[in-house]
């Protein structure tokens, strides 16, 4: 397919995209989330039936592979610390490591628990996983790095701060902030209401947190000033910032609304809102690593193309009733990974940079 | 894809829960049921889908109301909802001292929650020879009883049938709704307890006229039930403001309220119920031909003031 973010073509929203080169593949369970490894050569599927299905992004004649990594439930997944691995939490209390092609390994067991929020980072090779109130940082041989991290309440969502000093922890009353190298008590940044996602901003500025209540919340982290977005039609699922983390792109609404960071924002400045079509709801929003472009999912399967400067998506997926529940790129833009909760898994391989013109500038503010 | 039915299951310490869900997930039925669970290792069935619960209770906020809702079974049955082997029912067991609001409320304001799941109701099982000393020492057990949809009086064979009498007494007047069952060791059929409906809004219709029964006289306990009527058609915007400011200034002693209505100008039922300031109600078929269109209200809470609510429901009478 052919992406575009140049204002002078316009296309309707409703017809597909020419050439399109989507593949599918029905995985019969709910697209939990997908990633792309670090490396690019392979794409991960966590799904609802415990399952990992990875597809060699190199070989599009290779069917998935198909990974039983959990009893039940995939809840995470995540990149690990180097460039193929992925780590996957389930609802059997265990944290696998699956590298294409070789024999899973169990990172950590938390017995009648389960592990539902993950991440790693390469800067620190640290990983972090929880199960209930309590984290665990592992460091790159397996080993528990300090002692469990306790919380006030269950972890709602953990993030390594782009760097990896820091792990933010999201909990009900507002997110800790502990320093990986070292043990010792967390600096708490509070807002009462119950965090359940936490985001870094790629300069490690900015920490935005999704609330049960339909909103967001933030803080710039010199100065602790707080923002608060609210006025969403539903619970946010999906943040992301946009490529040179200029907006942050948000899921929850009727269309993608996109915080804009810069010039004074996003205190007293409107949120850019594209890529609407009726009632529907935006479900998943997976930003272009480098175009500005955003891929956005909706709650009635479809997938959209949403160019950043207002002009008319594309259609990169048609609507089949099911919400989109998952979508990633790889970091450099080349594929993109989409799942549904009936369970459609899409791939669309992008053509190289001959498919784009040139970003347009962000819009004025 | 049809909402999967939520059965809560409370009761004082010792009342007999456990046993209740261990017969509950015994008995042949063929259905498969997510069991929601505070002490994990209770229960005696082998059974993958038995989930430990935190009981974490938190306050969510939107715009003018305040409500608690239980954080861990929004996350719990976010979880659940994922699986791709499906289950046929949800069931809940809370702690002996937990209060069933939070849990009754979180069925209503999760996105995902409230569209994928449905309560189906609340099921108290009381020791029958303890009751009368719960309910006089324990503000749990008086919620308990206020919430339930339907009361399995156990342990009956240790209390004679006089005291059974005083005791189901006692019962109606908190809580005119509720099925009451006499049962040894929470022998009950299954759809006694699952399959309520209890709060679907059309089978607030199938309420008889007489549940209203008696009012409470009781003066000295603190949950009462209060049971409105009114023949002449109720003025729309009349009724809608006392019951915003009933909602505000007294929802958090309302516990739960069910009510069959009848607005001027219009033909048909309006049926609403509610938990606390958490209220849900439709315009459903049209009032029988020959029957009266009687309104009637039934509120069930702390610290009601019968003859204020008498008054103020009477008022939002159209002239």
């Amino acid at each position: 397919m052919t992406v575009t973010a140049n204002p002078t073509v316009r296309r309707d929203q409703t017809q597909p995209p020419p050439r399109s080169l989507e593949r599918h593949f029905d995985t019969g369970a709910h697209v939990v989330s997908v990633a792309v490894n670090r490396a690019g050569g392979h794409a991960a599927a966590a799904l609802g039936d415990g399952s990992v299905w990875l597809i060699d992004l190199t070989d599009p004649q290779e069917p998935p592979a198909i990974v039983q990594a959990h009893g039940g439930v995939c809840l995470a997944l995540a990149r690990d610390i180097d460039g193929q691995a992925f780590l996957s939490g389930g609802d059997d209390g265990r944290l696998r490591r699956i590298v294409p092609g070789h024999a899973m390994e169990t990172l950590a067991e938390a017995a009648g628990r389960w592990i539902d929020h993950v991440d790693a980072c390469p800067r620190s090779r640290l990983r972090a996983h929880s199960a209930g109130r309590r984290v665990h940082l592992l460091d790159a041989s397996g080993h528990e790095a300090m002692p469990p991290l306790e919380h006030p309440s269950t972890v709602g969502g953990l993030a390594f701060a782009p760097n990896g000093k820091r792990l933010a922890v999201a909990h009900y009353g507002g997110v800790s902030l502990w320093w990986t190298s070292r043990p010792g008590p967390p600096s708490r940044l509070e807002w009462k209401g119950s965090h359940l996602g936490v985001l870094w901003h790629p300069e490690g500025t900015h920490l935005m947190t999704t609330l049960q209540e339909s909103g967001l919340h933030g803080w710039r982290l010199k100065d602790k000033a707080e923002m608060r977005m609210d006025g969403y039609a539903t619970k946010i699922r999906s943040i992301a910032w946009t490529n040179r983390a200029r907006h942050l792109a948000t899921a929850g609404a009727d269309s993608v609304v996109c915080w804009p960071f810069f010039g004074g924002g996003p205190w007293r400045k409107q949120p850019l809102q594209l890529g609407g079509i009726g009632d529907g709801l935006i479900t998943a929003v997976a930003p272009h690593p480098r175009e500005a472009v955003i891929a956005a999912g909706h709650d009635d399967g479809r997938l959209l193309i949403v160019p950043l400067d207002g002009t008319n998506p594309v259609t990169a997926a048609a609507p089949d009733g099911s919400p989109v529940s998952a979508a990633a790129w790889s970091d450099d833009g080349r594929h993109l990974l989409a799942g549904t909760e009936a369970g459609r898994l899409s791939w669309f391989p992008i053509r190289a940079t001959k498919g784009y013109p040139a970003a347009p500038r962000p819009p004025r503010q | 894809m049809s909402a999967i039915p939520v059965t809560v299951l409370t009761g004082y310490l010792g009342a007999g829960k456990t046993t209740l869900l261990n017969r509950i997930l015994s008995e042949s039925h063929g259905k498969r049921f997510a069991v929601i669970v505070n002490e994990f290792g209770e229960i005696g069935i082998d059974n993958d889908l038995v989930v430990g619960a935190d009981e974490e209770v938190f306050e969510m906020n939107n715009g003018c109301i305040c409500y608690t809702v239980r954080g861990d079974l929004i996350r719990i049955i976010n979880g659940l909802l994922k699986r791709k082997d499906g289950f046929d029912g949800i069931l809940i067991e809370t702690t002996g001292l937990a209060d069933p609001a939070p849990v009754a409320q979180t069925f209503f304001v999760d996105p995902v929650v409230s569209k994928r799941t449905r309560m189906d109701g609340i099921v108290t099982v009381a020791d029958a020879r303890h009751l009368a000393d719960r309910l006089a020492d324990s503000h749990e057990a008086q919620e308990q009883i206020a919430f339930a949809d339907v009361i399995l009086l156990n342990k009956i064979d240790l209390v004679d049938e006089a005291d059974m009498v005083v005791l189901e007494q006692r019962i109606r007047s908190m809580n005119p709704f509720a099925r009451i069952r006499r049962t040894q060791r929470c022998e009950v059929a299954l759809d006694e307890v699952i399959g309520l409906g209890a709060f679907d809004l059309d089978r607030i219709l199938a309420m008889e006229p007489d549940f209203l029964g008696e009012d409470d006289h009781e003066h000295d306990q603190s949950v009462t039930s209060v049971s409105l009527r009114q023949d002449r058609a109720l003025d729309p915007v009349a009724f809608d403001g006392w019951l915003h400011t009933l909602l505000r200034v007294q929802g958090t002693d309302l516990l739960r309220y069910k009510g069959i209505l009848s607005f001027k100008g219009s033909d048909r039922r309006t049926v609403i119920q509610g938990v606390h300031m958490l209220a849900d109600s439709a315009n459903l078929g049209v009032w029988p031909a020959g029957q009266p269109r009687e309104s009637r209200f039934v509120l069930i809470g702390r610290n009601l003031d019968g003859d204020r609510l008498r008054a103020g429901f009477a008022a939002c009478a159209a002239p």
